[in-house]
């Protein structure tokens, strides 16, 4: 059985921390629904590749880098959580 | 070697017990120099170089040369284990596995716009600092800062490859204007050498008369 919304939430929090590196960084610093890349964490283009990687080692999900609704599920913590919701194998 | 002068330089040496004095040297934790997204990028020494270049680059800039042996080599090592493993490698990882990632990343936190230069000599980087940073001087510019570093060396390599033995990186700030600064003059030697950076870092210091690289390098006041 999955975990609950809240517990994934806090998962991908994680992930992105301990993926991306973010040093200095805690869970409760990230707003789950602000945007991820640009004005809100301020994460960049190799970032995208590195959670697309990450998406697919923990949750088997497999991403089309140049598709537009890949833009949509890296908006926010709450997009990624509803992408991994719907899509998750493992 | 015509008229070389170091007009300012410092040190970081990740066990600081053996390292230049505190004038000289870089303070912990490295990094300072950088926004916390550039940082998390880099090595302890790569981060050691950035805060070196920032010490010592002049407010309107020169060129920059950046010396390693080895470069990240913790990282190189483990992108290649994941290659081995048919592991996919990390994109952050791949896109800083070229010599001048250290610059890259310095230039665009600093908006750096003059020219940068990364090498490797397999263990003639100072020599080929040296001879670098003179033709930058020749060809105009009042100064120019150069960087030696190494990171730390992972246990699979223990002596396989020279190393200091610990991440540590130097830089100097070299000009053509006297000025009351130190002077750099070689001559031939009879024992070349491949200094690391803790080398040049000790006769920087004063703690040895000479370096010996492919020539033998003094320092002699003005």
């Amino acid at each position: 059985m999955h975990e609950t919304s809240q517990q994934l939430t806090l998962d991908l929090k994680r992930m992105i921390i301990e993926a991306l590196e973010l040093e200095d960084v805690t869970p409760d610093d990230i707003d789950a629904q602000a945007p991820l890349f640009g004005d809100g964490l301020g994460l960049d283009s190799i970032d995208a590749l590195e959670l697309g990687l990450e998406l697919q080692k923990r949750y088997g999900i497999k991403l089309d880098a140049e598709a537009e609704d890949t833009r949509q599920h890296f908006a926010s913590i709450d997009a990624l959580r509803a992408l991994v919701e719907t899509r998750r194998d493992r | 070697m015509d008229r070389l002068y170091i007009s300012d330089w410092c040190a970081w040496c990740a066990s600081e017990t053996q390292c230049a004095s505190p004038q000289q040297s870089i303070s912990s934790p490295v990094g300072s120099s950088l926004p916390g997204l550039l940082r998390r990028r880099l090595d302890a020494a790569g981060r050691a170089t950035c805060d070196i270049l920032h010490a010592l680059a002049p407010i309107d800039g020169c060129p920059l040369i950046h010396a390693s042996r080895h470069g990240d080599v913790t990282h190189t090592l483990s992108m290649l284990e994941s290659l081995a493993q048919g592991q996919p490698l990390s994109p952050a990882r791949f896109s800083m596995s070229v010599h001048n990632a250290v610059l890259g990343v310095y230039s665009i936190a600093h908006q750096h716009r003059q020219p940068l230069q990364a090498l490797g000599a397999c263990g003639h980087e100072f020599d080929a600092l040296l001879t670098e940073a003179e033709g930058y001087l020749d060809a105009g510019h009042a100064s120019v800062v150069i960087v030696f570093s190494e990171g730390e060396l992972p246990a699979t390599y223990h002596g396989h490859t020279p190393h200091p033995g610990q991440a540590c990186a130097v830089g100097l700030r070299l000009t053509r204007q006297a000025n009351e600064h130190p002077r750099l003059t070689a001559s031939p030697t009879a024992t070349p050498g491949e200094p690391t950076p803790l080398e040049v870092i000790q006769w920087l210091a004063g703690n040895t008369p000479w370096l010996d690289g492919l020539q033998r390098l003094t320092l002699e006041a003005e």
